[in-house]
């Protein structure tokens, strides 16, 4: 894919990056944009930076770390993963994202794992997470069998995500009946989520916006996340408020924080501000690092490291 | 952004003019507006993918009315808007001393509003084929309610 005069510029920047990643003395923010430039390389130099990171004594740099891991569906790093699972040492939150990993990487021998930590695990998000995933591979084996695809089928935003979108034919009425309704099981719910994303449009944003008040803080995380991806300004003022909310979950603070630093709204500058001295240092992490998203978003560059040279092929 | 003697503004340039297309399919060689304005896109990089997976996508590209560079950079799975270009073909019968250009239309009748062309090259063109009196075609393209003489179809002798 590169041409020979850019393979050694290509390895240095790996090697870069890997550095930059585990490099305690930088700022949260630099050491997330290695991050986030290593999930677009493959072979063992990333993937061992990552699984290092996976253990860094910030958490939220660990627990992106485990997701990036999930979302470059390497088989590879599945050891790394189920250690990490286990290691009740880990906060929860690497935890959940361990168990998000291994649904992504999606491969059938996952499931002894999975199955272990929902029965084992004390923390509630990382029991649903456990449960979304073993549904997110058994979902997908039914689709290999049936040679149809709509757990493959794959997300306009470039994520794997832990469920597959509902079915298209379903109107964003009735999706969003479905993400707002509490007896609904969490995969069938998450399910609509991801179709309504995908389905865009004020309606279909609105649904997902208001779906920030479900009763699970896992579901709300997600929310939170996928409006990150959308970039609607509709959104800043829940996520706001979101963000606000001392009695939230640091899970939600944190994607909302996030969110708003993918929307870039100039309004949310002050807010990040102040949280970023949020006593959580999730939440306090999160907002730097989101400084840093609006920062680049606004300037008009890339939060990663480098432009390819080829446009990608959808 | 003001070249404004080459620009000939229209009231309704609007939402019929463009129609949107998701940045991530706009490659090289294809149109896109930037700040307003029709351009061809000599350039396309997409960043890798961050945290909510958008990649971006980096555009460079030249207004096909003033050759002016543009760059814009938007989310790949966003719509931008492309510009609808069409080109007209008109025989050149006058070019007056103000420098527009009375052509022939297809049902006959004139158009005398657009003026000679800025490019260099072209205008020199278009100016010794005319005094040399020979029978000159046009290529006309417009985008976006604004038109320009771009090529020099064809040199025919007297």
């Amino acid at each position: 894919m590169e041409s020979n005069g850019s393979v050694s510029s290509m390895v240095n920047l790996e090697k870069f990056l890997c550095e930059r990643l585990v490099d305690q003395s930088q700022p949260i923010s630099e050491r997330f944009r290695a991050l986030f430039s290593l999930r677009n390389l493959k072979g063992p130099g990333p993937r061992n930076a990552l699984i290092l990171a996976s253990r860094d004594s910030s958490n939220l740099l660990a627990h992106e770390a485990a997701f990036a891991l999930g979302q470059m569906q390497d088989a590879e790093a599945i050891p790394a993963l189920e250690s990490v699972l286990n290691d009740m040492s880990l906060h929860p939150i690497v935890r959940h994202e361990a168990a998000e990993a291994l649904g992504a990487i999606g491969l059938a021998g996952n499931v002894n794992i999975l199955k272990k930590s929902l029965s084992s695990d004390p923390a509630q998000e990382v029991r649903e997470t456990c449960e979304l995933a073993l549904k997110r591979i058994e979902d997908m084996s039914n689709v290999d069998a049936e040679n149809q695809s709509s757990t493959t089928e794959k997300s306009p935003f470039m994520s794997v995500d832990p469920a597959g979108p509902a079915a298209s034919f379903s109107s964003v009425h009735q999706l969003r009946q479905v993400l707002l309704d509490e007896t609904k099981g969490m995969y069938e719910r998450y399910a609509a989520l991801f179709a309504l994303r995908n389905h865009g449009g004020e309606e279909a944003v609105s649904a997902i916006v208001d779906s920030l008040s479900a009763s699970s803080a896992l579901l709300r995380h997600e929310v939170a996340y996928v409006l990150g991806q959308l970039q609607s300004k509709t959104a800043l003022a829940t996520l706001s408020k979101v963000l606000r909310d001392v009695n939230e979950h640091p899970m939600v603070r944190h994607e909302a924080a996030e969110a708003l630093g993918s929307i870039a709204d100039e309004q949310s500058i002050a807010l990040l501000e102040e949280f970023s001295k949020d006593p959580e240092p999730i939440v306090a992490q999160s907002c730097e690092v989101a400084l840093s998203m609006l920062e680049f978003e606004n300037s008009g560059k890339s939060f990663e490291f480098f432009f390819t040279q080829d446009p990608l092929v959808h | 952004m003001s070249d404004e003697e080459h620009h000939f503004e229209s009231s309704d340039a609007g939402a019929s003019k463009t129609y949107p297309q998701q940045a991530g399919t706009i490659r090289k060689n294809g149109y896109i507006v930037i700040k307003n304005r029709p351009c061809k896109v000599v350039e396309v990089s997409t960043s890798k993918t961050g945290k909510h997976g958008h990649a971006k996508c980096h555009f460079v590209a030249i207004d096909i009315f003033t050759s002016k560079k543009l760059e814009d950079i938007v989310p790949s799975s966003h719509n931008c808007d492309v510009p609808h270009v069409n080109r007209t073909d008109y025989q050149l019968i006058d070019i007056s001393e103000d420098g527009y250009v009375s052509l022939l239309t297809d049902n006959g009748s004139t158009k005398d509003d657009l003026k000679l062309p800025n490019d260099d090259t072209l205008l020199q063109q278009i100016k010794s084929g005319f005094d040399d009196g020979k029978d000159l075609v046009v290529s006309v393209m417009s985008a976006m309610g604004e038109e320009q003489i771009n090529a020099l179809k064809d040199i025919g002798p007297k």
